[in-house]
C-alpha cells in the first residue's frame, strides 16, 4: 500500500471520532445548539479530505501517518470546542482554513527549505522580535502577570507561538555548521566532557535568552520549552549526554535565582507547590483543574455531560468552572469528560507525532533536515508537555497553548507551518531515489 | 442538584458514543503504535547510514580512512597531511578546523564531510568560491581520489587511504 492510500485510510477513524463526538454533543444538549450546527464537523472534515489531496499531489512520499495523527488532534479539539459552545468550533474550523492556507503556501515555496539557511540571522532577528513583541507598551498586556499576548486593534494573536518556529529554524542552521568544533574541541574535566571554551559562547548566548525571556514575558513554561528543544538539538548535533546535563544545571540555576527575584515566576512556584493557601485566588485555577480532572474517573462524564458552569451562574465563556476552559485547560475537560483513557490518548497521541517526527529526523540524508526535524519535533512535544504537565500539576503551570487542540488562531496557524515543514523534510528523505533527492 | 445533566440522567445513546469515542480513538492509536514497533525493529541500518552524522561525535578515533594533503600555499607545508576524521571545516577564521592563510579565503569557506560512504566538499557560502579540479564549485559535490580543491591561492589534495595502505 503506498504511503498516500495509507494517510487516507489513517483519516476513517478521524471522521468516526468527529461523528461520535459531535452527535453525543448534540443529543446531550439537543435543546442549546442548533441543528446546523453538526455541519462545522463535516465542514472541518471537508478541510482534511483538501489537504490529504493536496499531500497526494505535491508530496507524495511523505510520511503517512503523521497527517492523520495531527488531525486526530485537531478533531478531539473541536469536540471540545463544540461543547464549550458551537461558535467556537465555527470560529476554529474557520482558523483551519487559513492554517491550511498557509499550510499549503509553505510547501509550495519552500519545496527546497534549505533557503531559510541562507536567511538564518534575518530569521533569528525576527524570531526574537516577535518573542519580546508582547512587552511593547501599548499592544502588550499581561495576562496572570505573564506577557505572552499581543492586541492589535481588534486582531490578537500570540507571536511565541511563530516565534518558536523561527528560533528552531535558526538553531538548527546555527547548529549543523558548527557541530564539528563543538565536538572536537572538547575536553574532559573530572569525568564531565565540557565543550570548547571559545565555542561556548552561542551555548551562553542561548542560556542567556532563555533567562532573559523568564524576565521579560515572566514565563517559566515557554522558556522552558525553548531551552529545552536547544538542548535537544545540541544533543542531536554532538550526541554528548554531558552536554544536555550542563545545560539542564545552568538553566535550574537560573530559574532559581529568577524564581526568587521576580515575583510572578515565584508565585507560580509557590502555587504548584501548595495551591491551597490561597484556594480561592492565585491557587484557583489549579484546583478547578484538579477537581474537574478527579471527577472524570476512569472514563469519564460523558461528552457534554460534564458540569461547565455552576448551577444558576450566567453561561458566559468567562465564567466556567474550569477557567480558560477553551485554552489553556482543556486538558483538565478532555479528562473530565473523557476520563483518565481519554486523557492518556491524547498524550499517546502527542507521543506519536513525537516518534513520527523523530523517524523524519532519523531517515533525513542531510545535517541541516535532521536537525530541523528534530528541533520542531521537540518544540512542539515540549509544548505539550509545558502545558499538560502545568495541568496536572506535574511543573508549574504556565499558559501556553495545547498544540492543535486549544482554541486560538495562532496556535493552528504556527503549528500547521510545523507541520508542514515536517512533511517537506519527510517526502525529501523518503524519495526512492537517493541521488535526485540531494 | 439543579437541572444538572449529570451521570444519573445520561442517556443511554451518550454513553454509548462516548466509549465509540475512546474505542476509536484507542483502535487507531493502537494500529499507529504496531507500526512504529515494527519502525523501531526494521530501520536501525537505515538510521545509521544516514548522514554518519554521529561518526565524528564518537572522537577522533572513527573514519580516518581519507586525508588532505597540501600541495601549495595557505601557509602549510607541501606535503602535510590532515586526517579527515569523517567532516573538517577550511577556512581562515581561527573556529576553523584547518586554519588557512590565504587572503581569498572567507571566515569559514568550505567543509568536507562524509554522506554514508562518500565524502563531499561543501563550499560555505564563500566570497571568492571553492574550484574544484579547476571547475567552480556549486552547493556540494562528491570526492574522488586525488581530486584537488582550490582556495584561493590554496590548493589541497584529497586522498583516500586504501586497505593496507602504511601512511
Amino acid at each position: 500500500m503506498s504511503a498516500r492510500n495509507r494517510e487516507l485510510l489513517g483519516l476513517i477513524p478521524v471522521a468516526g471520532l468527529l461523528i461520535a463526538g459531535f452527535a453525543a454533543v448534540f443529543v446531550v444538549r439537543r435543546d442549546e445548539v442548533a441543528d446546523a450546527s453538526l455541519v462545522f464537523g463535516a465542514y472541518f472534515f471537508a478541510i482534511c479530505l483538501a489537504a490529504h489531496v493536496f499531500l497526494r499531489i505535491r508530496l507524495p512520499n511523505a510520511d503517512p501517518y503523521l497527517f492523520p495523527l495531527v488531525a486526530l488532534l485537531a478533531a478531539i479539539g473541536l469536540v471540545m470546542l463544540y461543547r464549550i459552545d458551537e461558535s467556537l468550533a465555527r470560529d476554529q474550523a474557520n482558523w483551519f482554513v487559513v492554517g491550511l492556507g498557509l499550510f499549503v503556501l509553505t510547501i509550495v515555496f519552500l519545496r527546497d527549505y534549505h533557503v531559510l539557511e541562507r536567511y538564518r540571522y534575518l530569521i533569528v532577528v525576527a524570531g526574537l522580535f516577535l518573542l519580546l513583541l508582547p512587552r511593547v507598551p501599548g499592544i502588550g498586556a499581561p495576562v496572570n502577570g505573564a506577557y505572552l499576548g499581543v492586541e492589535i486593534g481588534p486582531l490578537a494573536f500570540q507571536p511565541a507561538e511563530l516565534g518558536k518556529l523561527a528560533i528552531v529554524i535558526f538553531l538548527a542552521s546555527y547548529l549543523r555548521e558548527h557541530r564539528e568544533v563543538l565536538v572536537v574541541g572538547a575536553r574532559r574535566v573530572a569525568g564531565i566532557t565540557f565543550p570548547p571554551i571559545k565555542h561556548l559562547g552561542p551555548m551562553l548566548v542561548v542560556w542567556g535568552a532563555a533567562m532573559l525571556m523568564l524576565v521579560f514575558i515572566s514565563d517559566l513554561g515557554s522558556s522552558l520549552m525553548f531551552f529545552g528543544a536547544f538542548l535537544a538539538l545540541i544533543y542531536t548535533a554532538t550526541n554528548r549526554i554531558s552536554f544536555v546535563i550542563i545545560g539542564l544545571a545552568m538553566f535550574l540555576v537560573g530559574a532559581w535565582f529568577f524564581a526568587s527575584t521576580v515575583d510572578h515566576v515565584g508565585d507560580r512556584i509557590d502555587i504548584w507547590l501548595d495551591p491551597y493557601q490561597d484556594a480561592s485566588g492565585t491557587g484557583y485555577q489549579v484546583l478547578q483543574s484538579m477537581f474537574a480532572q478527579a471527577d472524570g474517573g476512569l472514563f469519564g462524564t460523558g461528552i457534554g455531560e460534564s458540569l461547565l458552569y455552576a448551577p444558576g451562574a450566567r453561561e458566559t465563556l468567562g465564567n466556567t468552572l474550569i477557567p480558560e476552559v477553551q485554552t489553556d485547560f482543556i486538558y483538565a475537560l478532555i479528562v473530565n469528560e473523557l476520563g483518565l483513557f481519554g486523557g492518556c490518548g491524547v498524550i499517546t497521541i502527542y507521543a506519536l507525532i513525537a516518534a513520527r517526527g523523530f523517524k523524519i529526523a532519523s531517515l533525513a540524508r542531510d545535517g541541516f533536515s535532521k536537525l530541523l526535524a528534530a528541533g520542531l519535533t521537540a518544540v512542539f512535544a515540549l509544548q505539550a508537555f509545558v502545558i499538560i504537565g502545568g495541568v496536572i500539576r506535574v511543573i508549574p503551570l504556565t499558559g501556553v497553548t495545547l498544540p492543535l487542540i486549544s482554541y486560538g488562531g495562532s496556535s493552528v496557524i504556527a503549528n500547521m507551518v510545523l507541520v508542514a515543514l515536517l512533511l517537506l523534510i519527510s517526502d525529501r528523505a523518503r524519495r526512492p531515489d537517493p541521488e535526485a533527492a540531494s | 442538584m439543579p437541572a444538572g445533566r449529570r451521570a444519573m440522567d445520561a442517556e443511554p445513546a451518550a454513553v454509548a458514543l462516548k466509549f465509540a469515542f475512546l474505542g476509536v480513538l484507542y483502535l487507531f492509536l493502537l494500529v499507529i503504535a504496531r507500526s512504529a514497533l515494527k519502525d523501531l525493529r526494521g530501520s536501525r541500518a537505515v538510521a545509521d547510514d544516514g548522514t554518519g552524522m554521529h561518526a565524528i561525535a564518537a572522537g577522533r578515533v572513527a573514519a580516518t580512512d581519507a586525508a588532505l594533503v597540501a600541495v601549495q600555499g595557505g601557509g602549510l607545508d607541501p606535503g602535510e597531511r590532515i586526517d579527515l576524521f569523517g567532516g573538517v571545516t577550511i577556512g581562515r577564521a581561527e573556529e576553523a578546523d584547518v586554519r588557512i592563510t590565504d587572503r581569498f579565503a572567507s571566515g569559514v569557506h568550505c567543509r568536507v564531510h562524509t554522506r554514508g560512504n562518500t565524502y563531499l566538499v561543501e563550499d560555505m557560502d564563500s566570497t571568492n568560491g571553492t574550484y574544484l579540479n579547476g571547475a567552480e564549485l556549486r552547493g556540494e559535490a562528491p570526492l574522488a581520489d586525488m581530486d584537488e580543491i582550490q582556495i584561493g591561492d590554496t590548493v589541497l589534495r584529497f586522498e583516500l587511504v586504501l586497505e593496507g595502505d602504511t601512511t
